[in-house]
């Protein structure tokens, strides 16, 4: 007797988080399915080396996530880019838009990278409006890479001017 | 039916854990109703029924129906508010319950969360006692306790404990606490990247992520995760410190510090759970 009114209040229990729980799973918010391509097989992840002349190295951080992201790229005598590698301690979304950041910049000029825009990725991953930052991070990211890259490039011509001299 | 059975042999239980629930709970409700009987009660009624109130023991468990029982809530702040319910004047701030028909009032919006949890409004904090708040606030306004009454009380229960869980949430951790004293100040770390954090800095951030991706026993994440609490440790002093000489500015650069080795911490954790 015990055992079956047991077994119908656990029925009955299971009923009634049933009907109280399952509009939560619908309105369950998740990923795009890029999003999650990206996190899951993240195209150029490691690292170059950051002390070549060739290679630029942007760092960034994000102080309301608490992301960090570094995004190298490698340039050869032409101003393309032929490699580029990123490392993201983040969310999905920070992974993600580093990740196409790379892919994306592959094989243009530096000019060309340049004008890679936040709203470009974010739309590529249709990123939620609440994760439009970590689209914004990896903009930010290849502008500090393109600019140390020509801060180096400058060092390298005042040395070359010097060595002439 | 059945179900709401099983929900309800929660009671007798919770009436184990704390000796004085039943007595206080059948005071509150035959207060409440009388109460509602009697929207506007005379005076000279509850007078009668105050005299009729034995003192002693029987008003030290009245008092402990009150979350706000310490002398500190009686502070001379504006008395201006009403009970919903007998609408006689509340005489607290913030007030949990009407003193006069112990009715559960509905939170003020605009009350700091510090003030809520009777905390002076400061960086350096006892969670302890902060713990013990927060435990008495929930003995009197969860909503277990207000099945019994009316709607209205429930939802007023309901929110006023959420409102308690937060706000014991919120203070406990010295990040939040620090960002949420910014908040009152009419601050906040904007989302976006962090133009003006030294690249030394983030480096040092890049290698202990790498350091902590690639451990393979626990005891190298345990390594890393010490040296994340000096360095959060350290930071909370800091932050202290300018919060109180009031230099917001640098308060906020230190939280921003603070935030990521709170996220290495909380990697950390996640790696030492994987190793088990």
């Amino acid at each position: 007797m015990a055992i079956v009114s047991l077994r119908n209040s656990a029925s009955s229990l299971l009923l009634f988080s049933r009907r109280l729980f399952s509009p939560e799973l619908k309105a369950q918010c998740l990923y795009h399915i890029k999003v999650v391509d990206h996190y899951e097989n993240p195209r150029n992840v490691g690292t170059l080396d950051k002390n070549s002349k060739n290679v630029g190295t942007g760092l960034v951080g994000a102080p309301a996530c608490g992301d960090v992201m570094k995004l190298q790229i490698e340039v050869d005598d032409h101003g393309m880019i032929i490699d580029a590698k990123f490392k993201t301690f983040g969310c999905g979304s920070a992974i993600a838009s580093s990740s196409l950041a790379t892919e994306w910049v592959k094989g243009k000029s530096v000019e060309e990278a340049l004008k890679i825009r936040n709203t470009d990725i974010a739309k590529e991953l249709c990123l939620p409006p609440v994760k439009l930052h970590c689209s914004m991070l990896a903009e930010d990211a290849i502008k500090a890479a393109l600019s140390d890259y020509r801060i180096k490039q400058q060092d390298k011509k005042e040395k070359r001017v010097q060595a002439t001299g | 039916m059945l179900s709401y059975n099983s929900l309800r042999i929660v009671r007798p239980f919770r009436a184990l854990l704390h000796p004085n629930w039943l007595m206080t709970n059948r005071q509150t409700l035959t207060c409440s109703a009388h109460c509602v009987s009697n929207n506007f009660p005379k005076k000279d009624t509850w007078q009668r029924q105050n005299n009729l109130k034995p003192t002693g023991n029987e008003r030290k468990l009245q008092y402990s129906t009150y979350a706000a029982s310490s002398p500190r809530n009686y502070c001379t702040g504006q008395f201006n508010l009403n009970c919903w319910n007998c609408k006689q004047p509340l005489d607290q701030t913030p007030a949990f319950f009407c003193m006069t028909c112990k009715a559960v009032q509905p939170p003020e919006e605009d009350t700091s969360l510090f003030n809520i949890m009777d905390c002076d409004y400061k960086f350096s904090m006892d969670t302890r006692k902060l713990q013990k708040r927060y435990l008495h606030l929930q003995r009197s306004l969860h909503p277990d306790n207000f099945s019994q009454k009316s709607v209205q009380e429930q939802e007023y229960s309901e929110s006023y404990s959420a409102l308690v869980n937060k706000a014991y949430h919120t203070l406990l951790k010295p990040l939040s606490r620090g960002l949420y004293m910014l908040e009152l100040k009419g601050m906040v770390i904007e989302e976006g990247t962090d133009s003006g954090a030294d690249p030394e800095f983030l480096m040092e951030l890049m290698e202990i992520n790498e350091a902590l991706d690639e451990v393979k026993t626990p005891e190298e994440a345990n390594k890393i995760g010490q040296h994340t609490k000096g360095k959060l440790a350290v930071l909370t002093e800091e932050i202290d410190a300018a919060l109180l000489k009031g230099e917001l500015q640098s308060a906020k650069a230190l939280l921003a510090q603070m935030k990521y080795f709170a996220n290495i911490e909380e990697k950390v954790k996640e790696k030492l759970s994987e190793f088990m």
